[in-house]
């Protein structure tokens, strides 16, 4: 069973022929090739497969594919600019050491871009809250902290 | 990890969504936010033909306050029932146990409150994948006649882990089954059927259209235990419902304990220990707590988790806290 939906990923409209049973991780990963969207767990626990969906944080690996029919999709790939320079989070998680081994960090900065877009002075707990639901097994959630928070504080602008 | 290949349908309006679980019954589940269902599925737990989506379905998302009944849609997500003030206030126990459900950006929209009534048992031998689960015989919710959880059992010890589910007994909320043509309303602890591989008295031509908890003029609590404070399921929880007389005594209490057993548990014993007793006693609230902890730990098996020393012992705290913060709130 196919079904043809078209919907907008990193401001580009898209239209794609989709099978019922495809998750909106599957769509971006296996057929477009959107590979900065990590599967962890495929269970929603982990976050790795965060992805913003009208501009709300969602688990992509829980999320149909068909349901995106007509959203608005950003994914990590659609952060930094064409020309290659990272966006203030992105750099912030390079400049303070966030990015770690780097696998949770495509689910932690879509996680931080959804907080930081509808609250640009969001708090320690604010952000520690935003975050609960993103695992990094490298541990360092401290550094991650510190970088949403360097993120924050420029403002969202690249020194 | 891949979801089995299934039809989906997207229902415009609740008739229409009736009328294809009539024609689909046992083939067909009903999708709302898909984070347990969708998991099952990808376990290989469940394998429906259709799944029926209510996203089109605005008319099952709702919170009101109506003929002295909270009335919340089925569909209504988690994030809005947390973000109400009428339930912040009214029915704080359920506040508190939305909030704790899952992950807050990411499980809150799309998670909803009827998914998560509605979720089924859970165990540790049993929700594993298909490749895990066929290295052994299985277990009686998978279709066979062994149970892991505690030896020579005849029956399936599954546990019931929804938050939800202990803070709305708690409330005295019942819900509202639709079917084609029809609907009943059901207490919770009527649907609750504390059979661990049907936990639900509901019928597959069925859809869970509305909760609804009287306004009784009182104030709840719900307290859980978790091993992290965010994505885990609770391994024991307790909701409390205190409503007081005019001399500030304690003219009603409902004390129910979560995620020890198949069902969440409506303890008559221990809340009946409550009535008369002055909003302050302590005493009476240890007690209380005392005769739950007894109460629940004759069903608990070591399914989920922690240990079942810990769990038994955790349950009265988890009961005296949330006596506590009804009590406080009463006050307050």
């Amino acid at each position: 069973m196919t079904t043809n939906i078209s919907f907008l990923l990193n401001g580009d409209k898209i239209s794609y022929e989709i099978k019922d049973h495809w998750t909106l991780l599957h769509l971006l990963r296996e057929e477009m090739g959107l590979i900065g969207t990590k599967e962890g767990c495929g269970n929603g626990e982990c976050g790795a497969c965060t992805v913003i969906v009208d501009k709300l944080a969602v688990n992509s690996c829980l999320y149909l594919a068909i349901d995106v029919d007509g959203a608005s999709i950003e994914t990590i790939e659609g952060l930094a600019s064409t020309n290659g320079t990272l966006h203030p989070l992105q750099q912030s998680f390079v400049d303070k050491g966030g990015i770690q081994c780097g696998f949770c960090s495509p689910g932690m900065i879509m996680s931080s871009k959804a907080l930081l877009d509808e609250n640009p002075r969001a708090n320690h707990e604010q952000i520690k809250h935003a975050l609960a639901g993103n695992i990094c097994r490298c541990t360092g959630y401290v550094q991650i902290l510190e970088s949403v928070e360097a993120a924050r504080d420029k403002g969202g602008q690249n020194e | 990890m891949r979801l089995p290949r299934f039809k989906y349908l997207g229902p415009e309006t609740l008739d229409q969504a009736l009328d294809l679980l009539n024609t689909h019954k046992d083939d067909a589940k009903i999708l709302a936010g898909g984070t347990d269902l969708l998991v099952r599925m990808k376990k290989g737990l469940l394998k429906p033909k259709a799944l029926i989506s209510l996203k089109a379905l605005n008319e099952l998302s709702y919170i009101k306050k109506q003929d002295g009944y909270i009335k919340i849609g089925a569909r209504t997500p988690l994030a809005d029932i947390i973000a109400s003030d009428l339930i912040q206030k009214e029915a704080r126990a359920l506040f508190q146990a939305c909030e704790k459900i899952g992950a807050v950006t990411i499980q809150h929209y799309r998670g909803t409150i009827g998914g998560n009534i509605l979720q089924d048992n859970r165990c540790h031998h049993y929700n594993q994948s298909d490749f895990h689960r066929s290295g052994r015989q299985a277990c009686h919710k998978d279709g066979g006649k062994i149970c892991y959880a505690r030896e020579e059992a005849d029956r399936c010890n599954s546990t019931c882990q929804s938050d939800g589910a202990t803070a709305l007994m708690a409330l005295g909320a019942g819900i509202i089954l639709a079917q084609k043509g029809g609907k009943r309303t059901v207490d919770l602890t009527d649907f609750y059927t504390t059979d661990g591989i049907m936990p639900h008295a509901m019928e597959s031509h069925e859809l869970l259209k509305e909760i609804i908890i009287p306004v009784q003029g009182g104030q709840s609590a719900y307290h859980r235990l978790a091993y992290r404070s965010a994505i885990d399921y609770p391994i024991v929880c307790a909701g409390v419902f205190l409503k007081p007389s005019q001399k500030n005594e304690i003219a009603d209490a409902r004390i129910v304990v979560g995620a020890m057993s198949r069902s969440p548990l409506f303890l008559a014993q221990a809340s009946s220990s409550l009535k008369g007793k002055k909003l302050n006693d302590t005493y009476a609230f240890k007690k209380a707590a005392d005769v739950s902890m007894d109460s629940a730990a004759t069903f608990a098996v070591h399914n989920v988790g922690a240990t079942l020393e810990y769990r038994c012992a955790m349950v009265s705290q988890m009961v005296i806290q949330a006596l506590e913060q009804a009590a406080a709130a009463i006050k307050a």
